[in-house]
């Protein structure tokens, strides 16, 4: 038990340090590889919470997929001057304050919510966090929005499509 | 629970601030787009742990929704960045003023 603690926490300040890292590094490419760190070790924390198919699509699709398709278009596009100009702009004190903020916010709602645990309405079985479980839940009363999920993929596929394509350009 | 509801949401709204951060600060628009997946994967963090908090499955088919909307997000945003350099070269958001004519 000791062992798992220690792990979460290793996790926990290695997602906070490489998320302040990514945010903060001058070159695109180093930011984006400090993003997958941060995925990885987030998908790390779902595996102690026992969301295990979470881990894996974490890994498989944000780390696989999403970021990967980040960096493409940062090594596709021509940054010239991004290493010259200054990383952040003129208002970034401000933008730090707005972030501390919304973090203080969060953790004064988090007392509002916590003890919630009672009055939410009993699913009937008791959750371990198993794929089986999940997939039954999502195949059964969310079976809609899973549906209408592929729905706003296939819309995001078409839009990128006809965003990315040269205008006037015939397919 | 291996550690307190708290820990995890403590975690989850550092993370989110630090995505708050990015996107207000940088001003390359590539950095901007990822600084809202880090937003997003606070938020599945705190999904995950109000799911196992709670013993309910709810909360990890919710995360699963928004990385599948996560993911649509990233192609048309990238799309649009990529539409956007074919007008101007480069990625800052400092020289995307052509609306204020």
């Amino acid at each position: 038990m000791l062992t798992a603690q220690a792990v979460f926490y290793y996790m926990a300040a290695a997602s906070v340090a490489s998320g302040l890292l990514a945010v903060t590094r001058r070159n695109p490419v180093q930011s984006m590889l400090w993003v997958l760190a941060l995925f990885l070790h987030v998908a790390g924390i779902f595996l102690l919470l026992s969301a295990e198919f979470l881990a894996a699509v974490q890994v498989i699709v944000y780390a696989g997929a999403i970021l990967i398709f980040y960096l493409f278009v940062v090594m596709l596009l021509d940054l010239p001057d991004e290493e010259a100009k200054p990383r952040f702009g003129k208002h970034w004190p401000f933008a730090a304050c707005v972030g501390v903020a919304t973090t203080l916010l969060a953790w004064l709602a988090q007392g509002a919510v916590a003890p919630a645990a009672g009055r939410l309405p009993d699913t009937g079985a008791a959750f371990t966090g198993s794929v089986a479980e999940l997939g039954k839940a999502l195949f059964g009363p969310f079976a809609l929005p899973f549906e209408l999920a592929s729905l706003v993929l296939l819309a995001a596929i078409v839009g990128a499509v006809v965003l990315a394509r040269k205008r006037g350009e015939r397919t | 629970m291996i550690v307190p509801m708290s820990t995890v949401l403590a975690v989850s709204a550092i993370l989110f601030g630090i995505g708050v951060f990015g996107f207000l600060a940088r001003r390359n628009i590539i950095l901007m787009l990822v600084s809202t997946e880090v937003m997003l994967n606070a938020v599945n963090l705190s999904l995950a742990g109000f799911s196992q908090h709670l013993d309910d499955p709810r909360g990890q088919v919710l995360a699963l929704f928004v990385i599948a909307v996560a993911a649509a997000e990233a192609a048309v945003g990238l799309g649009i960045v990529i539409a956007l350099n074919r007008n101007k070269p480069g990625a800052g958001v400092g020289d995307l003023t052509d609306l204020k004519q």
